[in-house]
């Protein structure tokens, strides 16, 4: 599954990149994102997902590598978690990349997202459906956590 | 495999909700468990506890002040083959009939169906389309929820985590009263579901139609109404094309294994065209 999002933040290209690299903020932003870890600062991280559709819930225990950096303008991490009470694992590719408009900057997501296991029975519409819910609620919450205090 | 769990077995709505309440997300109520006990072998989900509802009140097919009264705990079976029913919706009748197997129309609840909110199911969209509405009840209080309310996303009702679905009243329509429900797919379960009830007294009134299985929950869809409602006959069927255009962009169809969003849009105008044809007829 593919995504892409872009969102057009009133704030400079410094102040988003160093949000980014704001672990405990940038978590808070992240629907059903707990316990976040950092294990070797700009590197390597771990955190928990969980997340809910009715009565089927998942719990991701995960590990993000950071993979490529470009300084102010693209970060390239994958994420991958395994549930193992239901069997289920998870891998995120994601790519994030800013730019300037003006004042503002545009920080857009491209993610690739596969479940594998009895997750994946819920059916690939339910759980795209689910996915572009959170990635919207993060959008806003990035939005609303720079312009917040800009 | 099924994993171990404690049954507790209540006896009134009152001690299922208070159990409902001491134990939260660990306990769910267990109906037939003709979708519970298997998504529960599938390890897709686990409760500590599971209620059965069975020994509850909440079988009874009666006629109340012009409308049909179902208890939640009614089969598939009973309803398909209820005089009552027959007689007074058979639209409800002929859309029980055709639920899944008769195995688990045996045992699965129309309660239970509503209450699991599984996208692919039938009941929903014509109960909808019907202005059915669900009583729920839990220890001190009842409310009456619309069924165009009850259903919130995907696996999800509106129903409070204390609450208990008990009945389903259904206005019985009157001489004039028209409905039909229409499904297709291709897999076990439909891909996509039509339903509508409509008066016809020289024209159309009424009108109400829903649009199930296609997104992540039934819905009414007042866009493709109002192309029929206070039409003649003739004009509403010249206007079943436009409507299930308008139906199918509005069923927020979602592409899956049972079709793409496209392939789905289009089944919808299909079924509606030969819904209102065939409740017609």
């Amino acid at each position: 599954m593919q995504f892409q999002k872009e969102v057009e933040i009133r704030a400079s290209r410094e102040k988003v990149w160093q949000f980014i690299w704001d672990v405990d903020r940038f978590i808070a932003c992240v629907p059903g994102c707990k316990e976040a870890k950092t294990l070797e600062q700009g590197k390597r991280y771990t955190a928990t997902m969980v997340e809910k559709v009715g009565p089927f819930k998942v719990e991701f225990p995960t590990n993000i590598e950071v993979l490529e950096r470009e300084e102010m303008s693209r970060i390239k991490a994958q994420a991958s978690g395994a549930d193992n009470k239901i069997g289920s694992r998870m891998k995120i590719d994601l790519d994030v990349n800013l730019r300037e408009q003006g004042d503002n900057t545009i920080l857009g997501f491209v993610a690739g997202v596969n479940i594998l296991g009895k997750l994946a029975a819920l059916g690939h519409g339910i759980i795209k459906r689910k996915a572009d819910q959170v990635l919207d609620e993060f959008a806003q919450a990035v939005k609303k956590q720079l312009e917040g205090d800009s | 495999m099924l994993r171990r769990f404690r049954l507790e077995e209540p006896e009134h709505v009152s001690q299922v909700s208070e159990l409902l309440s001491r134990f939260g997300d660990s306990a769910k109520i267990y109906a037939g468990g003709t979708e519970l006990l298997l998504a529960m072998k599938e390890g897709l989900v686990q409760y500590e506890r599971l209620i059965n509802v069975k020994n509850l009140n909440c079988r009874d097919v009666t006629l109340e002040n012009g409308a049909l009264s179902i208890g939640a705990l009614s089969t598939h079976r009973e309803l398909e083959t209820s005089k009552t029913i027959k007689e007074k919706l058979p639209a409800l009748a002929k859309l029980e009939h055709n639920v899944a197997n008769v195995r688990v129309r045996q045992v699965g609840t129309l309660g239970g169906n509503l209450c699991f909110a599984e996208p692919h199911a039938d009941p929903g969209t014509l109960l909808i389309a019907l202005g059915a509405k669900m009583i729920a009840e839990k220890s001190s209080s009842q409310r009456e929820l619309d069924a165009e309310k009850f259903f919130v996303d995907a696996f999800e009702t509106a129903l409070e985590p204390d609450e208990v679905l008990t009945k389903i009243v259904i206005p019985v329509p009157g001489a004039a009263g028209r409905s039909a429900y229409l499904k297709f797919g291709y897999l076990e379960r439909p891909s996509v579901g039509v339903g509508l009830a409509f008066n016809l007294n020289g024209q159309v009134s009424s009108m109400r139609i829903a649009v199930g299985c296609a997104g992540p929950a039934p819905r009414r869809v007042p866009e493709a109404e109002a192309l029929l409602e206070g039409k003649s006959r003739e004009e509403a069927e010249r206007n079943l094309a436009q409507a299930g255009a308008l139906a199918g962009r509005a069923a927020q169809a979602i592409t899956d294994l049972h079709g793409s969003q496209d392939y789905k849009e289009h089944i919808v105008g299909i079924l509606l065209k030969r819904a209102f044809l065939s409740a017609l007829s």
